[in-house]
């Protein structure tokens, strides 16, 4: 709850707290809230995802790994030539991995936390950021294991590179977050929504280079694959990461643009329909 | 310093109900060569009043008034349509008692939840965490999962949170509706503390007993309007004589 909040009418206004409080002490203490509101909601979704047990966490590691072994049989055989298959396909795996987990939980944040938001008037944006957390600790954990592996094995990339590596991951949350944002709020009015993005994801899959290297495409489909946002994130983090070589900067931008495009588009969906969310929970 | 804590200005609200209700876009797609009907249902209108510092102001009004879809607006959970509400103050809304937890987290996450949803910090949750157990008097079963819970033992820990997470206004929903006796006598003591200890207290029931013993003043609701801003005990009468105006006593009083 807010201090000196004047709650209006305009069904387009910022859903968040006011904070045009006077004075200092009661917007630091918002503050503290905020954040003890972030680190709780992170905290009980992993426990409730993992049984509170640590061990329970190795099942989110295990769910792609066991997709890597399966594909590993099929694929390596089709794809011998290819050099370091294996290694960018788990690097892949994993990346489009917390992109379809992240974007399906974040679309549904908003409608399974319906009991918090017809409880209090707080920053609904909250629930649909902090619930793309326990994707993006998977993905955390898996780079620094691989990176660590890579280290071990002889091949262990440039800072830069785990640099870059680190920039790509927080441009995929990024577009996450934006696409979350979005869709949670439409979500709530309609209710089909999630099967039409479980569709996309299926289809995705296939149409980001994660099974197959992006070279047994013509080259003259490569502009319409990078569209796809999983492309761009996952070919650049293989190329910083296994093959040596960081993109252009160019390539960079183009990336940062497309996760700035899509978070601004998610944050403008979000605005508009957030306010009455609670009648639609 | 303003001598109102919360002053609602005119605040209106409708909700359009539309003949058939489309949630999906599949609906939406094949109802595209099918118009519907929207009925547009006033539940407030123009509602003005204001709460002072220390005051008890009870609402009451039949189901399906509008008291419930006041309290809402008054937390900032719906945005009235016209009109504003201006708050001042720090709000502890318990709305829709004994729902709204986790079944999946036991009874201490679920607070933790619950306060930092309404804006507790950290360290203030942990402060109090121990009492609000304690008067639920579920610390044997602090670690056990919601879904476990019998209905009673939820809804002593959502009174609980109520009663301990305070700021400087509590908005309460239908308080005093269940529990055992001995449990009713604790949650009045705790909220006669809380009242002397200067807070404010907005109060939803249907029960004349409460609204007479508790507030200092009753605002009547009746088809989206206050028809009455007075004392308790007029207050009372005054819903009492609303009830008995019940669309089956008028067919009997015209038969």
């Amino acid at each position: 709850m807010t201090v000196s909040a004047e709650i209006r009418t305009p069904s387009t206004g910022p859903d968040r707290p006011a904070d045009s409080a006077p004075r200092p002490s009661p917007r630091a203490s918002a503050n503290a809230s905020v954040w003890g509101l972030v680190w709780t909601l992170v905290r009980t979704d992993f426990k409730a995802r993992y049984h509170g047990t640590p061990s329970g966490f190795l099942w989110a590691l295990l769910k792609p790994t066991a997709m890597f072994v399966v594909l590993v049989a099929v694929f390596s055989l089709i794809f011998r030539g290819e050099p370091n298959y294996k290694l960018n396909l788990i690097i892949g795996l994993f990346l489009w991995n917390f992109f379809a987990e992240a974007t399906t939980v974040g679309m549904g944040s908003l409608a399974a936390k319906g009991f918090l938001v017809t409880k209090a008037r707080f920053p609904r944006w909250i629930l649909v950021v902090t619930s793309i957390a326990n994707a993006l600790i998977t993905l955390v954990v898996f780079g620094a294991v691989v990176t660590v592996y890579l280290i071990a094995t002889g091949r262990g990339p440039s800072p830069l590179a785990v640099l870059a590596f680190g920039f790509y991951i927080a441009c995929l949350a990024t577009i996450a977050i934006g696409l979350s944002l979005g869709s949670s709020v439409l979500f709530l009015r309609f209710r089909d929504l999630n099967q039409i993005w479980d569709m996309t994801t299926q289809a995705g899959f296939f149409l980001a280079p994660i099974v197959y290297p992006l070279g047994v495409i013509p080259e003259r489909y490569h502009f319409y694959l990078y569209l796809w946002p999983p492309t761009p994130a996952i070919e650049f983090s293989r190329a910083a990461m296994v093959a040596g070589v960081l993109p252009t900067s160019t390539a960079h931008a183009y990336l940062a643009l497309m996760a700035g495009g899509i978070l601004s588009v998610g944050i403008m969906v979000f605005r508009r329909y957030a306010p009455r969310a609670a009648e639609y929970v | 310093m303003p001598a109102a804590l919360i002053e609602v200005d005119a605040v209106s609200k409708s909700f359009e109900i539309p003949s058939v209700r489309r949630e999906t876009l599949r609906e939406h797609l094949f109802g595209v060569l099918e118009p519907r009907k929207f009925e547009r249902l006033q539940v407030l209108d123009r509602i003005s009043f204001e709460l002072k510092a220390g005051e008890t102001l009870g609402i009451m009004g039949r189901n399906g008034c509008g008291k419930s879809t006041l309290l809402k607006i008054l937390c900032g959970i719906y945005t009235p349509d016209a009109g504003a509400v201006r708050v001042h103050t720090g709000i502890t809304p318990i709305l829709e008692l004994g729902v709204g937890w986790n079944p999946e987290l036991d009874a201490i996450d679920n607070v933790f939840l619950i306060g930092t949803v309404m804006g507790l910090p950290l360290r203030e949750v942990e402060s109090r965490l121990e009492d609000i157990l304690a008067f639920a008097e579920v610390e044997r079963f602090a670690r056990l999962k919601l879904k476990h819970y019998s209905s009673g033992m939820a809804s002593r820990l959502a009174y609980a949170v109520a009663f301990h997470a305070v700021r400087e206004v509590l908005v309460l929903d239908e308080i005093f509706a269940v529990g055992d006796e001995g449990f009713k006598a604790k949650c009045e003591n705790r909220y006669r503390q809380l009242r002397a200890d200067g807070h404010s207290i907005l109060l939803v029931s249907h029960a004349p007993p409460v609204m007479a013993a508790f507030c200092d003043r009753v605002i009547v609701i009746e088809g989206g309007r206050i028809i009455a801003d007075t004392d308790p005990a007029s207050g009372v009468s005054c819903y009492i004589s609303t009830t008995a105006r019940t669309p089956a006593a008028q067919r009997e009083s015209t038969a």
